[in-house]
Protein backbone atom coordinates (compact mmCIF):
# COMPACT_ATOMS: atom_id res chain seq x y z
CA UNK A 1 0.00 0.00 0.00
CA UNK A 2 1.26 2.83 -1.02
CA UNK A 3 1.12 5.36 2.58
CA UNK A 4 2.76 8.65 1.30
CA UNK A 5 0.43 8.73 -1.71
CA UNK A 6 -2.61 8.54 0.79
CA UNK A 7 -1.46 11.11 2.92
CA UNK A 8 -1.22 13.53 0.42
CA UNK A 9 -4.53 12.51 -0.87
CA UNK A 10 -6.00 13.17 3.38
CA UNK A 11 -4.18 16.60 3.78
CA UNK A 12 -5.37 17.48 0.32
CA UNK A 13 -8.96 16.53 1.84
CA UNK A 14 -8.19 18.31 5.29
CA UNK A 15 -10.06 21.25 4.02
CA UNK A 16 -13.77 22.21 4.12
CA UNK A 17 -13.10 24.38 1.36
CA UNK A 18 -11.19 22.00 -1.47
CA UNK A 19 -13.63 19.00 -0.22
CA UNK A 20 -16.30 21.84 -1.60
CA UNK A 21 -14.13 22.34 -4.56
CA UNK A 22 -13.94 18.87 -5.15
CA UNK A 23 -17.79 18.20 -4.83
CA UNK A 24 -18.56 20.94 -7.12
CA UNK A 25 -15.94 19.47 -9.49
CA UNK A 26 -17.84 16.28 -9.21
CA UNK A 27 -20.80 17.86 -10.93
CA UNK A 28 -18.84 18.44 -13.64
CA UNK A 29 -15.58 20.91 -14.86
CA UNK A 30 -15.93 24.62 -14.83
CA UNK A 31 -13.65 27.69 -14.39
CA UNK A 32 -11.19 28.96 -11.78
CA UNK A 33 -13.68 31.97 -11.74
CA UNK A 34 -16.96 29.68 -11.37
CA UNK A 35 -15.15 27.57 -8.50
CA UNK A 36 -14.26 31.46 -6.37
CA UNK A 37 -17.75 32.24 -6.89
CA UNK A 38 -19.89 30.33 -4.01
CA UNK A 39 -16.49 30.86 -1.48
CA UNK A 40 -15.80 34.71 -0.01
CA UNK A 41 -12.28 34.47 -1.43
CA UNK A 42 -9.34 35.91 -3.70
CA UNK A 43 -9.04 34.59 -7.07
CA UNK A 44 -5.10 33.43 -5.93
CA UNK A 45 -6.71 32.17 -2.27
CA UNK A 46 -8.79 29.45 -4.51
CA UNK A 47 -5.90 29.15 -6.63
CA UNK A 48 -3.37 28.11 -3.78
CA UNK A 49 -6.06 25.48 -3.31
CA UNK A 50 -6.14 23.97 -6.39
CA UNK A 51 -2.73 23.81 -6.13
CA UNK A 52 -2.56 21.69 -3.18
CA UNK A 53 -5.82 19.60 -5.02
CA UNK A 54 -3.62 19.49 -8.29
CA UNK A 55 -0.23 18.22 -6.36
CA UNK A 56 -2.40 14.96 -4.98
CA UNK A 57 -4.02 14.43 -8.08
CA UNK A 58 -7.03 15.28 -7.34
CA UNK A 59 -7.76 17.21 -10.36
CA UNK A 60 -6.19 18.48 -13.85
CA UNK A 61 -6.40 21.66 -14.99
CA UNK A 62 -7.43 21.73 -18.53
CA UNK A 63 -4.73 24.06 -21.27
CA UNK A 64 -6.47 23.74 -24.22
CA UNK A 65 -8.77 26.50 -23.65
CA UNK A 66 -8.57 29.68 -22.81
CA UNK A 67 -10.68 29.68 -19.36
CA UNK A 68 -8.35 26.17 -18.51
CA UNK A 69 -11.28 24.17 -17.37
CA UNK A 70 -10.76 22.30 -13.80
CA UNK A 71 -12.16 18.51 -13.54
CA UNK A 72 -11.98 15.97 -10.94
CA UNK A 73 -9.29 12.72 -10.91
CA UNK A 74 -11.29 10.55 -9.18
CA UNK A 75 -8.24 7.67 -8.52
CA UNK A 76 -7.09 9.30 -5.79
CA UNK A 77 -10.19 9.28 -4.14
CA UNK A 78 -10.84 5.91 -4.72
CA UNK A 79 -7.15 4.92 -3.02
CA UNK A 80 -9.12 6.48 0.11
CA UNK A 81 -12.19 4.23 -0.66
CA UNK A 82 -10.10 0.83 -1.58
CA UNK A 83 -8.08 2.17 2.09
CA UNK A 84 -11.43 1.63 3.96
CA UNK A 85 -12.54 -1.13 2.56
CA UNK A 86 -9.58 -3.16 2.90
CA UNK A 87 -9.92 -2.13 6.65
CA UNK A 88 -13.39 -3.64 6.65
CA UNK A 89 -12.40 -6.48 4.67
CA UNK A 90 -9.81 -7.04 6.66
CA UNK A 91 -12.09 -7.06 10.16
CA UNK A 92 -14.74 -8.77 8.59
CA UNK A 93 -11.60 -11.76 8.43
CA UNK A 94 -10.67 -11.44 11.49
CA UNK A 95 -14.38 -11.91 13.36
CA UNK A 96 -14.41 -15.06 11.01
CA UNK A 97 -10.86 -16.09 12.74
CA UNK A 98 -12.36 -15.51 16.11
CA UNK A 99 -15.41 -17.05 15.66
CA UNK A 100 -13.91 -20.21 14.28
CA UNK A 101 -11.05 -20.22 16.83
CA UNK A 102 -13.94 -20.26 19.58
CA UNK A 103 -15.76 -22.95 18.36
CA UNK A 104 -12.47 -24.84 18.13
CA UNK A 105 -12.08 -24.32 21.47
CA UNK A 106 -15.56 -25.49 22.47
CA UNK A 107 -14.51 -28.75 20.67
CA UNK A 108 -11.89 -29.02 22.59
CA UNK A 109 -13.60 -28.46 25.62
CA UNK A 110 -16.17 -31.24 24.83
CA UNK A 111 -13.96 -33.92 24.33
CA UNK A 112 -12.31 -33.01 27.45
CA UNK A 113 -15.68 -33.48 29.53
CA UNK A 114 -16.64 -36.43 27.69
CA UNK A 115 -13.13 -37.88 28.21
CA UNK A 116 -13.43 -36.96 32.56
CA UNK A 117 -16.91 -38.56 32.49
CA UNK B 1 -8.90 11.36 29.73
CA UNK B 2 -8.33 8.19 27.93
CA UNK B 3 -11.85 7.97 27.80
CA UNK B 4 -11.86 11.19 26.02
CA UNK B 5 -9.57 10.00 23.15
CA UNK B 6 -11.86 6.64 22.86
CA UNK B 7 -15.01 8.45 22.31
CA UNK B 8 -13.95 11.23 19.73
CA UNK B 9 -15.94 13.55 18.26
CA UNK B 10 -18.12 12.09 15.27
CA UNK B 11 -15.45 11.45 12.96
CA UNK B 12 -15.68 8.96 9.60
CA UNK B 13 -15.90 5.45 10.98
CA UNK B 14 -15.91 2.14 10.03
CA UNK B 15 -18.09 -0.53 12.02
CA UNK B 16 -18.65 -3.85 11.55
CA UNK B 17 -21.37 -5.55 13.62
CA UNK B 18 -21.45 -9.75 14.09
CA UNK B 19 -23.45 -12.04 16.13
CA UNK B 20 -21.88 -15.24 17.72
CA UNK B 21 -22.89 -18.28 19.68
CA UNK B 22 -20.48 -18.03 22.59
CA UNK B 23 -21.17 -15.46 25.88
CA UNK B 24 -19.91 -12.06 25.86
CA UNK B 25 -17.25 -13.19 28.49
CA UNK B 26 -16.04 -15.74 26.22
CA UNK B 27 -15.92 -13.21 23.01
CA UNK B 28 -14.40 -10.51 25.36
CA UNK B 29 -11.59 -12.76 26.77
CA UNK B 30 -10.62 -13.88 23.50
CA UNK B 31 -8.94 -10.72 22.92
CA UNK B 32 -6.77 -9.75 25.84
CA UNK B 33 -5.44 -13.30 26.69
CA UNK B 34 -2.32 -13.44 24.46
CA UNK B 35 -2.86 -17.08 24.24
CA UNK B 36 -6.63 -16.74 22.53
CA UNK B 37 -5.63 -13.38 20.49
CA UNK B 38 -2.64 -14.47 19.10
CA UNK B 39 -4.53 -17.70 17.41
CA UNK B 40 -6.81 -14.57 15.35
CA UNK B 41 -5.80 -11.07 15.95
CA UNK B 42 -3.92 -9.59 13.62
CA UNK B 43 -3.16 -13.14 12.39
CA UNK B 44 -3.13 -13.98 8.45
CA UNK B 45 -3.52 -17.35 7.10
CA UNK B 46 -0.06 -17.74 5.74
CA UNK B 47 1.55 -15.74 8.21
CA UNK B 48 2.75 -17.07 11.43
CA UNK B 49 2.55 -14.95 15.12
CA UNK B 50 6.26 -14.91 16.49
CA UNK B 51 4.99 -12.17 19.27
CA UNK B 52 2.44 -11.61 21.42
CA UNK B 53 2.93 -9.30 24.49
CA UNK B 54 -0.45 -8.11 25.83
CA UNK B 55 -0.59 -5.83 29.11
CA UNK B 56 -3.98 -5.67 29.92
CA UNK B 57 -4.93 -2.68 31.75
CA UNK B 58 -6.16 0.89 30.96
CA UNK B 59 -3.28 2.61 29.46
CA UNK B 60 -1.75 -0.66 28.96
CA UNK B 61 0.77 -1.33 25.75
CA UNK B 62 0.11 -4.49 23.06
CA UNK B 63 2.74 -5.64 20.55
CA UNK B 64 1.56 -8.25 17.81
CA UNK B 65 4.03 -9.43 15.51
CA UNK B 66 3.22 -11.71 12.69
CA UNK B 67 5.97 -13.04 10.05
CA UNK B 68 4.60 -12.88 6.45
CA UNK B 69 6.75 -13.92 3.95
CA UNK B 70 9.69 -13.47 6.09
CA UNK B 71 8.80 -9.79 7.02
CA UNK B 72 7.63 -9.03 10.27
CA UNK B 73 4.72 -6.77 10.81
CA UNK B 74 3.93 -5.38 14.08
CA UNK B 75 0.75 -4.35 15.34
CA UNK B 76 1.13 -1.97 18.70
CA UNK B 77 -1.33 -0.32 20.52
CA UNK B 78 -2.72 0.77 24.20
CA UNK B 79 -5.80 0.16 25.70
CA UNK B 80 -7.90 2.89 26.79
CA UNK B 81 -11.18 1.18 28.40
CA UNK B 82 -11.33 -1.88 29.73
CA UNK B 83 -14.52 -2.93 30.79
CA UNK B 84 -15.56 -7.21 30.67
CA UNK B 85 -17.09 -8.35 29.13
CA UNK B 86 -19.24 -4.95 27.45
CA UNK B 87 -16.89 -2.78 26.06
CA UNK B 88 -12.77 -2.35 25.31
CA UNK B 89 -11.18 0.46 23.19
CA UNK B 90 -7.76 0.39 22.20
CA UNK B 91 -5.79 2.10 19.79
CA UNK B 92 -3.87 0.63 16.90
CA UNK B 93 -0.70 1.38 14.62
CA UNK B 94 0.58 -0.38 12.03
CA UNK B 95 4.03 1.21 11.91
CA UNK B 96 5.33 -0.81 8.74
CA UNK B 97 2.60 0.48 6.84
CA UNK B 98 1.89 4.31 8.84
CA UNK B 99 2.86 6.23 11.76
CA UNK B 100 -1.46 6.61 12.10
CA UNK B 101 -2.33 5.88 15.37
CA UNK B 102 -6.31 4.78 14.50
CA UNK B 103 -8.77 3.80 17.61
CA UNK B 104 -11.38 0.68 17.53
CA UNK B 105 -14.01 0.24 19.95
CA UNK B 106 -15.43 -3.70 20.76
CA UNK B 107 -19.34 -3.08 22.04
CA UNK B 108 -20.38 -6.60 23.17
CA UNK B 109 -23.78 -7.08 23.97
CA UNK B 110 -25.76 -10.57 24.69
CA UNK B 111 -28.31 -11.58 23.08
CA UNK B 112 -30.07 -14.65 23.51
CA UNK B 113 -27.57 -17.78 24.29
CA UNK B 114 -25.03 -15.64 22.48
CA UNK B 115 -23.81 -11.80 21.97
CA UNK B 116 -23.54 -10.03 19.16
CA UNK B 117 -19.91 -7.98 18.68
CA UNK B 118 -19.62 -4.54 17.21
CA UNK B 119 -16.60 -2.98 15.90
CA UNK B 120 -15.86 0.42 15.42
CA UNK B 121 -12.62 1.73 13.73
CA UNK B 122 -12.02 5.45 13.92
CA UNK B 123 -9.33 7.43 12.35
CA UNK B 124 -9.08 5.33 9.64
CA UNK B 125 -9.97 8.79 7.32
CA UNK B 126 -7.61 10.46 9.72
CA UNK B 127 -7.53 13.90 8.54
CA UNK B 128 -11.16 14.37 7.58
CA UNK B 129 -12.31 14.19 11.10
CA UNK B 130 -13.79 17.59 11.38
CA UNK B 131 -15.86 16.57 8.10
CA UNK B 132 -19.43 16.81 8.47
CA UNK B 133 -21.63 14.07 6.28
CA UNK B 134 -22.22 16.36 3.34
CA UNK B 135 -18.81 16.37 2.68
CA UNK B 136 -16.49 13.56 2.30
CA UNK B 137 -19.36 11.42 2.23
CA UNK B 138 -21.23 12.78 -0.32
CA UNK B 139 -18.13 13.16 -2.42
CA UNK B 140 -17.50 9.54 -2.28
CA UNK B 141 -20.52 8.53 -3.11
CA UNK B 142 -20.59 11.12 -5.92
CA UNK B 143 -16.80 9.46 -6.86
CA UNK B 144 -18.54 5.88 -6.74
CA UNK B 145 -20.68 6.70 -9.88
CA UNK B 146 -17.99 8.78 -11.81
CA UNK B 147 -15.54 5.93 -11.36
CA UNK B 148 -18.48 3.64 -12.86
CA UNK B 149 -18.71 5.90 -15.51
CA UNK B 150 -14.67 5.96 -16.27
CA UNK B 151 -14.53 2.29 -16.15
CA UNK B 152 -17.72 1.84 -18.41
Amino acid sequence: MIVDDLSMTFSALADPTRRAILGRLALGETSVTELAKPFEMSLPGISKHLKVLQKAGLIQQGREAQWRPCRLKAEPLKEVSDWVEHYRQFWEESLDRLDEYLKELQRKEKKRGKRKR
Amino acid sequence: MANERGSSSPSPALTVTRKVDFTAEQVFDAWLDPKSAGKWLFATPTGEMVRVEIDARVGGRYTFVDRRNGVDVEHIGEYLEINRPRRLVFTLAVPKYSTLYTTVSIEIVPQGTGSQLTLTHQGVLPEWREATQAGWTGILDRLDQEMTTITM
